[in-house]
């Protein structure tokens, strides 16, 4: 039997061996400690090791305004014994160098590249500290979170400038996939070492995309308008963010959200999971040359789009979400839709499993491809599906209930392959257990008087105050913080999306061994955003010849593999 | 392998097709649906609550005298949230059913309004009169001078 951690248990450990400056527990699941400059790693490693806390995300900030400092926060999970706590320190303006944590904990490697391009706090030791965030050719010296930074500042490129990209191994082949990539709907960009079909490295480079959406939020927007603006973060799972970010700002004001709206945010989420979940099962039969299963599951979503449109008044951003509760009632007349839909869509996908399930060529295709260990879940900090195919039985609506999930029975679907395989089962096992869910919430809906949907809100929301909260989206959790700030605005609001942990994970499912062909299901078994390529670089560095590879091209290559199964199971 | 193909042929046969005849047959949007926004000028009084809660920063207002307000409406930037529609305290302005909103000119989605407002005569803002009478009554005339012609 492994001990209860509580707030004061985790407290009592770290203080045993570092001196904790400060420590504030607002309430039994939430902790924040400061700790001197010196120790931040060793805090970390305690916490990440010792306790085996999951790492979530670093945040830094540019007090300087209030206190005259800046902020690095590391946030951690208890997930078992729903904690999310923060360990705090304060970097003096005069030295801004911080130890890295990356060397204990590898998911910690962006967002530690993150705060040291966009805040400007040097951290020492990291193993990987090239550029992240920043365009090629941005100017030393600034950094766009900062306070005194406008947020309407372009400052002219150093054109000349290039990313300094890893070096392949001798006698590796370059194959540059992206900067548009066939897989994922973000724009990035993977080198592929490769020796022949084999896989050997690579390397990533990414954020082409970034929006600057956190430098908006607290410069520009104010609460209510930030909702409308996270839910655009993402194309395909919007409410998860605005969720999220509202119940950060909730618990960091102290608004209580009324019953019935938060049975109504579950239904929504739910079906973001639904769409969301045949959507990825539609791609990744795509991308390996299956397009049945395409075709099918796509049609069998169609409805659930059309039901959310019924719904909320539109498809995809549904914009339901407000801070303190939600905009739009679903009324009893709306009832029997709401039924019938997942009634259908439950037979339908149903149907559709058990006919792709025996489908030899298929499986062989998804089969111990992208071998991803649970030690592996656990250093990289890779959540949602991710993690539950390789076993990893975490859940924020189980673990850290939120919304109306404390009401709900659910299973949290789990598979020990730590596949590809593994990961669409526990996707295909979550359609199902969401489509409960909704009957679930529908039942609780017509016992729920009719009322308020929207909680007190104070005249002003405090200040600097912290609020941090998560949300289990289709790919994984979500995890907002929220520091509020003046102005009706929050100081410092910080997205970390499933995929920044996730994508982080990748090059660890690249073993050895890997075929090329195996590289577009791998990363789609991570991140169910497929989108299309315009044309990919392969550099042969023995020949120095280069030639392109267009989108049909790799799909070619992808799918060729298919058939050559499927003639294979014909013999 | 076989029958795993035999049952997805079944599954294939049995759903058919399922594409729209879409653009050739209308396809309405369900109601409540967040479509073009439409403002009654009649009704508008122009508070300025719109313009205050908008994410898109698409309704912008300009006091161009004491007594003439222009609230310009770019709604090719909105976001269909809903928002305007929701505090809007006179009932001015809706999202209706229309989606098909696609435009070679974006002043097709361009909206400017001029309100003839009273003068508060302690603070010099603009601000609307009560009825219609008092409207008349109030000190000034309707100016007939260009506002500034930019408008997209």
């Amino acid at each position: 039997m492994v001990q209860q951690l509580t707030t004061d248990t985790i407290l009592g450990r770290l203080s045993e061996s570092i001196p904790v400056i400060a420590s504030q527990s607002p309430t039994p699941h939430r902790l924040y400690i400061e700790v001197p400059k010196d120790r931040v790693k060793e805090a970390c490693r305690i916490l990440f090791e010792d306790l085996q806390g999951r790492y979530t995300i670093t945040v830094g900030t540019d007090r300087r305004p209030v206190n005259g400092k800046f902020e690095v926060l590391h946030f951690f999970s208890f997930d078992r014994d729903n904690i999310r706590m923060a360990v705090r320190v304060f970097l003096d303006p005069d030295d801004l160098t911080l130890e890295s944590i990356t060397p204990v904990i590898p998911g910690a490697g962006w967002a530690e590249r993150e705060i040291q391009d966009l805040v400007g706090i040097r951290v020492i030791g990291h193993p990987d500290p090239r550029p992240l965030a920043l365009p090629d050719g941005f100017p030393e010296g600034l950094y766009p979170l900062r306070k005194d930074y406008p947020y309407n500042y372009q400052p002219p490129l150093d054109e000349g400038k290039t990313f300094p990209f890893k070096e392949p191994p001798p006698d590796a082949t370059v194959v540059t996939v992206g900067p548009f990539f066939p897989v994922l709907e973000e724009p990035s960009q993977w080198r592929l070492f490769v020796d022949g079909e084999i896989v050997v490295g690579c390397d990533y480079r990414g954020f082409y995309n970034h929006r600057a959406i956190e430098k908006l939020g607290d410069s520009v927007l104010t609460y209510n308008q930030i909702v409308f603006l996270a839910e655009r973060i993402c194309g395909i799972c919007g409410c998860v963010h605005s969720t999220s970010y509202c119940q950060a700002v909730e618990e960091a004001a102290g608004i209580e959200v009324p019953l019935r709206a938060r049975v109504i945010r579950s239904l929504i989420l739910e079906l973001e999971r639904v769409h969301s979940h045949l959507l990825w099962l539609g791609l990744a039969c795509h991308i390996v040359g299956f397009d049945y299963g395409f075709m099918q599951s796509w049609r069998i979503r169609e409805p659930v789009m059309w039901l959310a449109e019924y719904l909320t008044g539109s498809r995809k951003h549904f914009s339901i979400n407000l801070v303190g509760g939600v905009r739009r009632d679903i009324v009893p007349d709306q009832f029997d839709r709401i039924l019938s839909v997942a009634d259908d869509v439950d037979r339908q996908t149903n149907e559709l499993v058990k006919a792709i399930q025996d489908d030899t060529a298929l499986i062989a295709r998804l089969k111990g491809v992208g071998i991803f260990t649970p030690e592996e879940v656990r250093l990289s900090g890779a959540v949602g599906p991710t993690a539950r195919g390789s076993g990893v039985a975490i859940d924020a609506r189980r673990d850290h209930p939120y919304a109306a999930y404390d009401l709900l029975q659910f299973e949290v679907v789990t598979h020990d392959g730590c596949d590809t395989l593994a990961r669409t089962l526990v996707r295909i096992g979550e359609i199902f257990e969401s489509l409960k869910m909704i009957r679930q919430c529908v039942n609780l809906l017509k016992d729920i008087p009719v009322g308020d949907l929207l909680g007190e809100i104070p005249e002003e929301i405090p200040p600097l105050k912290d609020g941090m909260h998560a949300v289990e989206a289709p790919r994984g959790e979500v995890f907002h913080y929220v520091l509020t700030g003046y102005e009706n605005r929050p100081y410092r609001w910080r997205v970390r999306a499933p995929s920044y942990q996730n994508i982080q994970s990748v090059p660890m499912m690249f073993k050895e061994g890997t075929y090329l062909a195996d590289v577009p299901i791998t990363l789609g078994s991570v991140d169910p955003c497929f989108s299309c390529t315009e044309r990919m670089e392969v550099v042969d560095q023995g020949r120095s010849q280069s030639y392109t590879l267009e989108e049909k091209d790799l799909l070619r290559l992808s799918r060729s593999k298919y058939r050559a199964l499927k003639a294979t199971e014909r013999k | 392998m076989i029958a795993s193909k035999i049952r997805q042929i079944l599954i294939g046969k049995r759903a058919g097709s399922v594409t729209l005849k879409y653009p050739f047959e209308p396809r309405p949007s369900e109601p409540g649906y967040r479509g073009r926004v439409t403002v009654d000028t009649d009704k508008c009084v122009g508070c300025g609550g719109c313009a205050d809660v908008c994410p898109a920063r698409c309704i912008l207002i300009t006091d161009v005298s004491p007594f003439i307000r222009i609230i310009r409406r770019y709604l090719d930037r909105c976001i269909h949230c809903g928002r305007c529609e929701e505090v809007c305290a006179y009932d001015a302005l809706h999202l209706d059913g229309e989606y098909e909103l696609a435009t070679t000119d974006r002043k097709d989605l361009f909206i400017e309004q001029k309100l003839f407002m009273g003068t508060c005569n302690r603070c010099g803002r603009c601000y609307i009169p009560p009825t219609p009478l008092d409207r008349l009554m109030v000190v000034g005339f309707r100016k007939d001078e260009d506002l500034d012609g930019e408008t997209i």
